[in-house]
């Protein structure tokens, strides 16, 4: 028994190490499960607000910019409410409440990005609601604390949105591989596919996190190997993930009639 | 007394100018410069081993929270201070235990490029490995690694001559 202590104490050092690593990849492994909320996260309330602070500052750089924009926005949205409802959300309308939010912190250029925004649960904010602006889709709501949260976006490996062509019905799901936050990568679209560079991509309705509708990108280079199935498609990214600002977080009221039902199936 | 203040200021300072500066800093997508490590490469030799681990755990884990890396910080952060020692006595005369503190006056340059630069690329080779997690991208991860370790490893050495220099006038 002496002999083990001794031992323990003589290369205690090592057992520290390797104590201290296994918490570490613990935390790492940990956060691969999707669902699982984190406590060591940017949402912490006083990292958010260290990095809202900071965010305060540097936004009077771009008052001016921003104001235009949303000048803009607002007169196109005012257009909008004097046209007559298209077809999809006829039926749809009242579902999804959009919440508006800023971004305190971005990245664009690691392998997997994660944003901050400064709206939270108190806001109505909840895990998986999707994240988009009027150019097209920013990602997936990850954390939430009482004021933040923590944005997966579409430049992170974890990240999958479901995707159709405008023009057709057809559809598969766009991930990211790490390279240029300017484009994605579509997959599974079947080799008889009609497809041609400039087609529209946008989310659509087998999600429950997102609308129809919303733009994601074009194609912009595509290929199919012989032997392959299916087609390797490149598309340029609508939205420009090193200059968004202000996001909507987007609330889908009848998501948990649409899961329970769905969730019917598997019995 | 004011050997640890000055070692607290240095890890709040590079804390602050890794999160507020050099987290927002993106050039090219490629490159991700890590310059917090300097706060464990200058700890003296002299602490305990140990503490010099829980220092680098502390010290990663607040770059991990600020930075939504969930434990790649951490990991990579503990993995140089256990190597530290060994790192240390490879580039120093007599063993690296006699110094008072690291910094270029006490290494020379060369020394201290050695030392720092090795450093440097284990910790971002394990950084850009652990966040990549698979193997298939092999040679992509490992251009990260090395071209941020570049930039890491020249901002480092700007800040540690900058730091020697005002101290000698």
């Amino acid at each position: 028994m002496r002999n083990l202590f001794a031992f323990l104490f003589r290369h205690h050092v090592f057992f520290v190490f390797i104590l201290l690593e296994i918490i570490a990849v613990g935390m790492l492994i940990q956060s691969h499960h999707y669902q699982a909320s984190r406590f060591a996260s940017s949402s912490n309330a006083w990292s958010g607000q260290v990095l809202e602070h900071f965010r305060n500052s540097t936004d009077y750089f771009s008052l001016k910019k921003m104001n235009h924009l949303l000048a803009e926005e607002n007169a196109l949205l005012k257009n909008r409410t004097l046209e007559p409802a298209t077809q999809i959300s006829a039926i749809k309308k009242g579902q999804y409440q959009y919440i508006s939010a800023k971004i305190i912190k971005n990245s664009y250029n690691k392998r997997n990005n994660y944003l901050t925004i400064n709206k939270g649960s108190v806001h109505g904010i909840e895990n998986g609601m999707g994240v988009c602006v009027n150019d097209g889709v920013i990602g997936i709501v990850r954390d939430v604390t009482q004021h933040y949260a923590t944005v997966m976006s579409v430049l992170n490996k974890n990240t999958v949105i479901s995707t159709r062509f405008a023009k057709s019905n057809y559809f598969g799901e766009l991930l990211w591989d790490g390279k240029s936050h300017h484009f994605a990568q579509l997959h599974s679209i079947e080799k008889y596919v009609d497809v041609s560079i400039g087609d529209s991509l946008i989310t659509n309705s087998f999600s429950s996190i997102f609308p129809e509708g919303i733009p994601l990108g074009t194609v912009n280079r595509f290929q199919r190997d012989e032997t392959e199935n299916f087609y390797a498609i490149e598309v340029d990214l609508s939205v420009d993930f090193s200059n968004i600002d202000y996001v909507y977080v987007i609330k889908d009221l009848l998501k948990k009639e649409r899961l329970k039902l769905e969730s019917k199936q598997g019995e | 007394m004011s050997k640890l203040i000055q070692h607290i200021v240095r890890f709040i300072t590079l804390v602050a100018v890794q999160v507020l500066i050099l987290n927002n800093v993106q050039i090219s997508g490629y490159l991700n410069p890590y310059v917090y490590i300097l706060f464990i490469m200058l700890l003296p030799p002299k602490l305990p081993k140990a503490f010099v681990l829980v220092l680098a755990f502390v010290m990663g884990f607040t770059i991990d929270i600020f930075s939504d890396s969930y434990g790649i910080h951490t990991a990579a952060s503990v993995l140089l201070a256990y190597v530290r020692p060994g790192i240390l006595s490879l580039v120093s005369v007599k063993g690296g235990e006699d110094l008072e503190d690291i910094s270029i006056k006490q290494l020379r340059l060369g020394r201290f490029f050695t030392y720092s630069g090795i450093l440097c690329f284990i910790h971002h080779f394990t950084l850009f490995y652990l966040e990549a997690f698979r193997l298939n991208e092999f040679l992509d991860t490992f251009t990260r690694a090395l071209f941020s370790t570049a930039i890491s490893l020249l901002l480092i050495l700007m800040i540690e001559s900058l730091r020697s220099n005002s101290k000698t006038t």
